[in-house]
């Protein structure tokens, strides 16, 4: 691919600011990965990861409005840039490609 | 929020991190933070809120303008640092200097410190590893301890101690190896061929897993394969050994590594134990009593020392049940990191150092850094008196006393680094003096990890000498300093007390090497009750076929009587003797028995010929000294010292009979006055001199010797050169013992080298009173210069009301007089408190006169006296219109 290469964990969050749709921002990332993947992260991993997409025009952010809890903390949302989309569809693309390729027979896999 | 997340933590995250990314993280770790402490955690919260706050300092985090202030802040702190020690040049030499000397003092000892408390540290398996002592203690004073062990030790750990994974014996015995004619007397290990598995010696050429696999494979140290086989390849060569009478020839199967210094196991030259039984009669293999060798036990994993002492009496029970008591024999367990500094458990191959030594020079290496510490802050304290309005101004410009101490740290930290690099290049260049002159050996070697440690040591050292000058300047309140109030009298007070406490470690370093010398030339130069000078001392050779003891020292003496006629015919040479043992060595034969009172007696014992007396001018306090061609002396006389005549309860000795039924045939036809036979460092004991030693023999239960019983030939040298000694032996010596190596000593260096541990350390300590000397001489020049600029005007115009030189020279220097007099004071219940441990090493010492601490309280006036007065002298001599003009 030509464009930016993106490692696993951006992968992830990536996916999950496009499925967070409007409510996409570090803690609520965190516990879709986490709900989805069992991984326990630190939410400062997710910060760093953000920064990074943001800083790669995968997603954009806007602060959101004021809020009662969070020590009266504004939340920063973050969603898909279109190229950030692109990326995701790149992706998938390839490995649907790439899985179609493997044998039909069905292996037995071994309990993990 | 009930419970509020880590206040610094917050404030943290607040200070380093950017701005524009601070809102939402910060909003975000609070809302997992409640989260947290909601679900009833809370301190598992506070705990985890950190944690983030922490894994949240990132590079991207970061504001960057922290970074750069802080870099910008510390540049700028060095380069003002730099600056201010440029422009006051002669201060900045002066605390340089006192440092550097501080430091270089510091390294040496602390590497000669470090090289003590290191022995034996370098195995991998040392918490693992004891050393096995026996101690038989029959009550009263038959008691005997030794770290030598019976050669029965290795099989008994091994089979009846489950808690030892292998047992490790070492002993070193004398042979001539290699050629005739070229045969040098070595000390050869015997050694188990596991030995390399307990302890980490590395073997570099040959075998590593059996060096040793049989009884004619021998192996060789690194410089000893050079000594013997040069360049060539020592693996498969043969080198050829003398024991008893069989010269046997061994292969060369491996080569290890030197062994290092801080080891308390050396030897060069080793074979096998399974020589042993060639080596050793069967008795002795399997006595219980006999010791000949040291004993290592390597414990198994997941076992402790304990479980075995606990087994000890059991299993002695078992082997010796008939012949002694439970609890009268005891075996005993040292650890292998403690056998070089305990003095407690005797000495086993190795000699033991004395740990109060080796901590009182540490201590000292320590203090002469103090004191160039304090050094520093007193002539910076000093110093700061002029730099006050710098202060001031920085203040009204808004400097916040933080920023004041980090430029005054920035100062010191600059001074010791320098100071180090200093003292490092001193200490490297200086070391092989150092090593010739204390004779202390230290190696310097470079480790990655000693950059950290002097990284540390600069941090530290700076930081303490630096932060009670830095703290007193910034808390100058600018109102004082600006409407010129003086300092204040606190920090004058503590100024006076850092210069006392210099006087009193210099005094007490120059009180203690005079008395160290003092007690050195007084044990030199004692009386020891016979004439040593010029005396030489021959090891003579036994007959190889000689089995018992008493054959050894006969068939010895029978070749001795060959040389010394050849020796006859030169008249350099006089007054020819021989003995088992020879003033110098220490450790003389020494035999006990229970006489007929059921009293347990002990006494050493000497043999020799009748003209030992007369080599050595020993004097007679009654009766006669051995008449030559007697055989009546020869047969059944003996001579005992005036020790041994109160030991016995023998009023007039003279015809009477030692207490005891055992003893054959004899008589005491004499008792000498109690000479020093062995070193100062004990009393004159019980002495038994006879010609023949059988009568003696047959009524002792037990002897042992240190010193090896082997008669020597003795001799007095009237020749002006004794290097010639050699010249004379030589040729006659190889007459008669064609294949032995011959070696002598002259018995004055054997006295002499009783006493190189009290050398050393006298050599050491002088070594630091030096040093010690010359910073304090440099502070209290730095002293004089600061008080002499304060007070410029003042002598001017004391000159200009009609002072003499004179009298401005006694005001100047009478300002220190208070100081100095009490350090010396308070120097001398230290110095009398350290030296009375020190001098209680020795059964005989000196008494610490008084003249001594006057002695050094004269010395260190006049050098205080002389550092002030290349000053003050020229103060006290500037044309008043010079200084009153001034300002």
């Amino acid at each position: 691919m030509e464009r930016s290469h993106i490692g696993e964990l951006e992968e992830l969050v990536l996916l999950s600011v496009g499925s967070l749709l409007d409510e996409a921002y570090a803690v609520s990332i965190l516990k879709v990965i986490k709900e989805h993947t069992k991984r326990s992260l630190d939410v400062t991993a997710i910060h760093s990861v953000l920064r990074r997409l943001e800083k790669k025009g995968l997603v954009t952010s806007k602060m959101g409005g004021a809020t009662a809890t969070r020590g009266g903390r504004r939340k920063k949302f973050f969603s898909l840039t279109q190229e950030g989309r692109r990326v995701l569809d790149d992706i998938m693309e390839v490995r649907t490609a790439l899985y179609n390729k493997l044998p039909k027979i069905t292996l037995i896999i071994p309990n993990i | 929020m009930s419970h509020s997340p880590p206040k610094w933590a917050d404030r943290f995250l607040e200070w380093f991190c950017h701005p524009d990314l601070l809102e939402d993280l910060q909003g975000d770790l609070y809302e997992l933070y409640e989260e947290k402490a909601a679900s009833g955690h809370p301190r598992q919260a506070r705990l985890f809120f950190v944690w983030w706050v922490l894994r949240s300092l990132r590079w991207d985090v970061i504001k960057k303008t922290r970074l750069q202030n802080f870099g910008t802040m510390t540049r700028n702190n060095f380069k003002i640092a730099a600056r201010v020690l440029w422009r006051d040049k002669f201060n900045t030499l002066l605390n340089i200097a006192g440092l550097a000397i501080g430091l270089t003092c510091f390294l040496l000892m602390g590497s000669y410190f470090r090289q003590e408390m290191t022995y034996d540290q370098f195995h991998s398996k040392k918490d693992q590893i004891y050393r096995v002592w026996l101690k038989e203690d029959y009550g009263g004073d038959k008691v005997f301890f030794n770290s030598i062990t019976p050669l029965k030790f290795e099989s008994v750990l091994e089979e009846d101690f489950p808690e030892v994974d292998k047992s490790i014996q070492i002993a070193l015995n004398p042979y001539l190896v290699g050629q005739t004619p070229n045969r040098i007397n070595e000390s050869v290990g015997i050694i188990s061929p596991d030995l390399f598995e307990v302890f980490d010696f590395p073997v570099t050429q040959g075998n590593a897993t059996t060096p040793l696999p049989d009884q004619n494979s021998l192996i060789l140290s690194e410089s000893y394969a050079e000594k013997y086989f040069g360049s060539s390849n020592p693996i498969g060569q043969s080198l050829l050994i003398q024991m008893g009478e069989e010269e046997r020839e061994f292969t060369v199967t491996a080569v290890f590594k030197n062994l290092p210094k801080t080891s308390s196991i050396q030897f060069d030259m080793a074979i096998s134990n399974a020589n042993n039984q060639r080596l050793y009669s069967e008795r002795a293999l399997n006595a219980w009593f006999n010791v000949s060798v040291e004993t290592y036990i390597l414990l198994k994993d997941q076992t402790n020392i304990e479980s075995a002492e606990a087994k000890v009496q059991d299993v002695v029970m078992s082997y010796l049940g008939d012949e002694v008591q439970r609890g009268e024999y005891q075996i005993g367990f040292q650890p292998l990191t403690d056998i070089h500094l305990n003095p407690d458990i005797p000495a086993g191959l190795a000699p033991v150092g004395n740990p109060s030594y080796v901590y009182i020079l540490g201590l000292i290496g320590l203090i002469v850094l103090i004191t160039a510490g304090v050094n520093y802050a007193t002539l910076s304290i000093g110093q700061s008196l002029r730099r006050r309005k710098e202060v001031g101004i920085r203040k009204v410009m808004g400097a916040m006393k933080s920023s004041l101490v980090g430029q005054y740290l920035a100062e010191s930290w600059l001074v010791t680094f320098i100071a180090l690099l200093i003292s490092l290049g001193l200490a490297y260049s200086i070391l092989p003096i150092f090593n010739s002159l204390t004779q202390a050996d230290i190696e310097l070697t470079f480790q990655p990890w000693q950059l950290l440690f002097y990284l540390g040591l600069v941090l530290i050292v700076g930081f303490l000498a630096g932060i009670y000058p830095a703290l007193i300047l910034s808390g100058l309140k600018i109102s004082n300093i600006l409407s010129g109030h003086k300092a204040p009298k606190r920090a004058f007070y503590i100024r006076k007390s850092m210069v006392v406490f210099q006087f009193v470690i210099t005094v007490f370093l120059i009180t203690s090497t005079l008395i160290m010398r003092k007690q050195l030339n007084y044990l030199n130069s004692k009386d020891l009750g016979y004439e040593y000078e010029t005396t030489v001392s021959v090891p003579l050779y036994p007959d190889p076929s000689s089995q018992r003891l008493t054959e050894f020292i006969n068939s010895a003496m029978e070749n001795g009587k060959l040389l010394r006629e050849q020796l006859k015919k030169y008249p350099e040479v006089s007054d020819i003797g021989m003995g088992t043992h020879v003033f110098g060595s220490n450790g003389w034969g020494q035999l006990s028995y229970t006489d007929d009172e059921q009293t347990f007696r002990q006494f050493r014992f000497l043999a020799v010929d009748p003209h030992y007396f007369n080599t050595f001018e020993i004097k007679m306090k009654e009766g006669r000294a051995f008449e030559p061609d007697s055989p009546l002396d020869e047969r059944e006389s003996i001579i005992i010292n005036q020790a041994a005549a109160n030991y016995f309860g023998l009023e007039d000795p003279i015809g009477k009979k030692l207490p005891g039924s055992g003893f054959g045939q004899h008589r005491i036809i004499g008792v000498t006055d109690n000479f020093n036979y062995a070193s100062l460092h004990t009393a004159v004991e019980p002495l038994i001199i006879t010609q023949n030693i059988m009568p003696i023999y047959e009524g002792i239960s037990d002897h042992g010797y240190q010193d090896s019983p082997i008669p020597k030939l003795v001799f007095r040298y009237k020749g002006q050169q004794l290097s010639k000694v050699n010249d004379i032996l030589e040729p006659e010596w190889a007459q008669i013992f064609p294949a032995e190596e011959l070696n002598f000593a002259f018995v004055e260096e054997n006295i002499q080298a009783q006493y190189e541990n009290e050398q050393r350390m006298n050599r050491l300590v002088s070594f630091a009173t030096i040093l010690s000397i010359i910073v304090a001489s440099l502070g209290l020049l730095g002293m004089t210069v600061l008080m002499i600029n304060s007070r410029v005007r003042e002598i001017g115009i004391r000159k200009v009301m009609g002072a003499s030189e004179v009298s401005i020279f006694k005001l100047l220097a009478g300002s220190f007089a208070p100081q100095l007099l009490i350090g010396i004071a308070l120097s001398i219940p230290l110095t009398y408190w350290l030296m009375k441990g020190w001098l209680d090493n020795f059964a005989y010492r000196i008494s610490m006169g008084v003249d001594l601490f006057l002695l050094s309280g004269i010395i260190s006036v006049i050098i205080a006296l002389a550092v002030i007065s290349f000053r003050v002298l020229k103060a006290a001599r500037v044309n008043p219109v010079e200084s009153i003009k001034s300002e």
